[in-house]
């Protein structure tokens, strides 16, 4: 444990060494999200409520999608390159290592600009969400499980290079995961609503948590709880197998 | 302007294109998704509201969310990015050497490297949406909103270079690329129709020539007969590229006179 | 007394392309080898022999597709991270410093991570820095140090846990000559005074010739050679090199007259004569040159042992049995 400690201290270490450029591309994260926000602010300005949902909801699912989002990629940046690293054979210097090259990875790469996101989604709760403590408790749990579930989900993906070599899943697995998690889910209908609560788990990422701190639902929450206990357990799962199969960039496995 | 250089350049360009197949499919696949998703979301929102919202029924914000974003999808979204970095890496000044306007070669680039993709997202718009729809728009829609589709992208391209060309002046405008991409975004029309912002910002948005590279295509491929936004689009083209040529005329003699 | 490592049959095959043209492709073919503690060896090939693959499956990074080993008695792809904590690896490609901090930053990690106390820490780098001559290296970001630099506090980040045993893989990749040269004395060093197992992949002869005190010679997966580096040169090549500088230019003829030998001619007065000691004896070629010709200077020597190793190399492929 000391270990990944220390390797911490060193990820934000490096971080703050190699800032150049830091704000703008803080500014660019923020500018990002704001589109978001005026965007839906827009939307239902015209539109009302759809579907139960309506601006104030979706400033809600922003917050925690921000929050979490900024802090997968942010703190745990390396979960999103797993699938390079482990086809690239980047994992060598992990492996040379007595430490459990999972956490060792996820603990090893702070991305700085990431955390512009992580600030946007703390400040919008704070403006929008009408924080009390109740409501600050429901949303930081929505966002751990937000981050375990993202995290899970990354690394699961990732993890299939280790068996079918790079390939843009990826990378597409992400951006799919973030483009859904960012439309209130109710708007979908059938195996694409589906889609969202199980192989894509967006729903859990943003609007759940949302409706959650509207209207508070023990069986929701359990249910999101489970789904963090199973991406999690699936993708250390995915991990280790495929860590069995890593052949360090060998270039004969390069097609 | 030597045209057949142009047409040879769009050509090389579309053949490399079309070569990546491993790119457009992924292209294609997010362009379908996106459509869908944001197709679902408008949809629903005018089924909330009695089948019309701001002027247009459900299956009209299907074929407008296709237009915009094929629009936008097609084009190489860093391109400003990747301006100003061969600006300020020199590698324009390769380009000073040869016998053609810099910025023309760029752009005939451009578009045949998007013609390609902008073809694929024709093709599956119309096959996601005509299922969805169970319609497709009709031929005199369709030929206008193809129209549409490539002044907004030429517009787009020559605005983008218009905007890049700071980089002759400025270290590091290369990163207000995202700046710009917002800008079209929301002010352009490709997230929402134009009419959904509120009165002012609805008017002034339509004074912008971000509604040519978003908002025209769109508002055309919904059904609307409005045959008056293509001669926009062809004004503000026109605008565009005289800026756009402008800043790279100076550029470039600036870095005659200071060096790369 | 137990070997440091012990080696049977160890094979890797990897799968290669996509779909229907999917091939295995047999990397490391059943080697078997043990090394005893305190050995300084070379494990050389040309590039793609398999010697990469190797150092990879006894580290414990790659799983073989067949055959056991054990490193210092654990069996690296079951037992890797307690191996590690025994062995320092150095690929010559893959950097274990941290790119925007000092070297001494990143072994307070490594430290951390190893379990060294930080007091303890800091007296081996003092130590480190004295041996490798690297004291005014520590304190600079990783980032501005030149190659050689890089792999001098990289060396010291393997040994900074004082393992039993160092794997490198190619460590002298990109270094300028000097630098080369000052890493293998290094090495040498670290095997004298501290008994350190030296277990060195390369495909730069030199390294052999000033690290090695044992060579194992690799190619196409398989190990073809296993010997001290003094007998390489005289079991594997039946030839001699004389070389002798004349007191006036030969003429040609002379020269051709020679027989049994292959004469290389360098310059007006300096000649280089190869002998196959099979066919005629030294002393024989000796003795027709000084009767030949008037000689300045003459000296006998072993062929390089670049000669030696292309030989190995470019022998076939071994028939499947």
């Amino acid at each position: 444990m000391s270990g990944l400690r220390a390797t911490m201290r060193g990820a934000l270490a490096e971080a703050w060494a190699n800032r150049r450029g830091f704000w703008t591309q803080v500014l660019v994260m923020v500018v990002n999200d704001l589109v978001w926000v005026v965007f839906w602010v827009l939307f239902f300005h015209k539109v009302g409520t759809l579907r139960g949902w309506d601006s104030h909801r979706i400033l809600l699912l922003l917050a925690v999608l921000t929050t979490s989002a900024g802090f997968v990629l942010g703190v745990f940046s390396n979960a999103r390159r797993i699938g390079r690293l482990a086809a690239d054979g980047d994992l060598d210097a992990v492996l040379a290592l007595p430490v459990p090259p999972l956490a060792y990875l996820l603990v090893r790469r702070i991305e700085t600009t990431n955390l512009g996101d992580l600030a946007f989604g703390i400040v919008l709760f704070s403006v929008a969400g009408h924080p009390t403590p109740e409501r600050v408790a429901i949303y930081l749990a929505g966002s751990a499980v937000a981050v375990v579930l993202l995290t899970g989900f990354l690394i699961a993906i990732g993890s299939t290079a280790f068996f079918v070599g790079r390939t843009e899943a990826g990378e597409l697995g992400f951006q799919a995961m973030l483009m859904f998690a960012t439309y209130p889910v109710d708007v979908f209908a059938g195996p694409a609503r589906a889609l969202l609560y199980t192989v894509i788990p967006a729903a859990f990422i943003g609007a759940v948590p949302a409706r959650l701190l509207s209207s508070w639902n023990s069986g929701v929450a359990l249910g999101a709880l489970a789904a963090a206990v199973v991406f999690a357990g699936a993708a250390w799962a995915l991990f280790n197998l495929g860590l069995r199969r890593y052949t360090s960039g060998a270039v004969w496995t390069q097609a | 302007m030597n045209a057949r250089l142009l047409i040879i350049t769009a050509a090389t360009s579309a053949r490399r294109a079309l070569a990546e197949r491993g790119g457009l499919v992924v292209s294609a696949g997010f362009y379908a998704a996106v459509i869908a998703v944001l197709g679902s979301l408008w949809r629903a929102a005018a089924n909330a509201h009695g089948g019309h919202l701001a002027g247009y029924t459900g299956t009209q914000l299907t074929w407008y969310i296709a237009a915009t974003e094929a629009a936008t999808v097609s084009l190489n979204l860093r391109l400003i990015e990747d301006i100003g970095d061969d600006i300020a890496s020199g590698t324009i000044v390769v380009e000073l050497l040869r016998p053609a306007s810099v910025l023309a070669v760029r752009l005939a680039a451009e578009i045949g490297r998007a013609l390609p993709r902008l073809a694929l997202c024709l093709v599956t718009a119309a096959a996601v949406d005509g299922a969805i729809t169970r319609s497709l728009p009709g031929p005199g829609v369709a030929a206008a909103a193809v129209v549409a589709l490539l002044l907004a992208m030429l517009c787009n391209l020559a605005a983008q270079h218009a905007f890049a060309s700071a980089a002759f002046w400025v270290r590091d405008a290369r990163s207000t690329w995202f700046l710009y991409q917002k800008l079209v975004f929301v002010v352009g029309g490709m997230l929402l129709p134009l009419e959904v912002l509120p009165g002012p910002l609805e008017h002034i948005a339509k004074l912008l020539p971000f509604m040519a590279m978003a908002y025209a295509p769109g508002r055309l491929a919904s059904g609307h007969v409005e045959p008056v936004l293509l001669l926009v689009q062809l004004l503000w083209v026109a605008g565009l590229l005289g800026v756009a040529a402008a800043c790279f005329t100076a550029g470039e003699r600036r870095l005659q006179v200071v060096g790369g | 007394m137990r070997s440091a490592i012990e080696v049977a049959g160890l094979s890797k095959t990897f799968s290669i392309g996509r779909r229907s043209r999917r091939r295995s492709v047999e990397a490391v073919q059943d080697i078997s080898f043990s090394v005893e503690p305190g050995e300084r060896l070379a494990y050389i090939g040309p590039n793609g022999a398999g010697k990469s693959t190797s150092i990879k499956m006894l580290t414990g990074v790659l799983q073989p597709s067949a055959g056991r080993a054990t490193v210092l008695g654990f069996v690296p792809w079951e037992q890797r991270r307690q191996l590690v904590r025994q062995i320092g690896t150095l690929f010559g490609q893959r950097s274990q410093l941290w790119f925007e901090l000092t070297p001494r930053q990143s072994y307070r990690m490594l430290g951390a991570v190893f379990g060294v106390e930080p007091a303890e820490v800091a007296r081996r780098c003092a130590e480190l820095a004295e041996l490798l001559d690297a004291v005014d290296l520590f304190d600079v970001p990783v980032r501005s140090l030149s190659l050689g630099q890089r792999m001098r506090c990289e060396l010291a980040a393997c040994m900074l846990h004082e393992p039993a045993m160092l794997f490198l893989d190619e460590p002298t990749i990109g270094l300028d000559l000097l630098g080369k040269q000052r890493f293998r004395d290094l090495l040498v060093r670290l095997n004298e005074e501290r008994e350190t197992t030296i277990f060195l992949t390369s495909h730069d002869v030199a390294d052999i010739e000033h690290v090695a005190q044992r060579v194992m010679v690799i190619n196409h997966g398989t190990l073809i050679s296993d010997s001290e580096v003094s007998a390489l040169r005289r079991t594997l090549l039946a030839t001699k090199l004389i070389e002798v500088v004349l007191e006036q230019p030969a003429p040609p003829a002379a020269l051709t007259s020679l027989t049994g030998v292959t004469v290389r001619l360098q310059s007006d007065t300096v000649v280089k004569v190869e002998v196959d000691t099979s066919r005629r004896s030294v002393r024989d070629v000796l003795d027709e040159l000084l009767a030949t010709f008037a000689v300045a200077d003459l000296s006998v020597v072993d062929p390089p042992l670049e000669q030696v190793i292309a030989q190995i190399y470019t022998a076939p492929r071994p028939a499947a049995p």
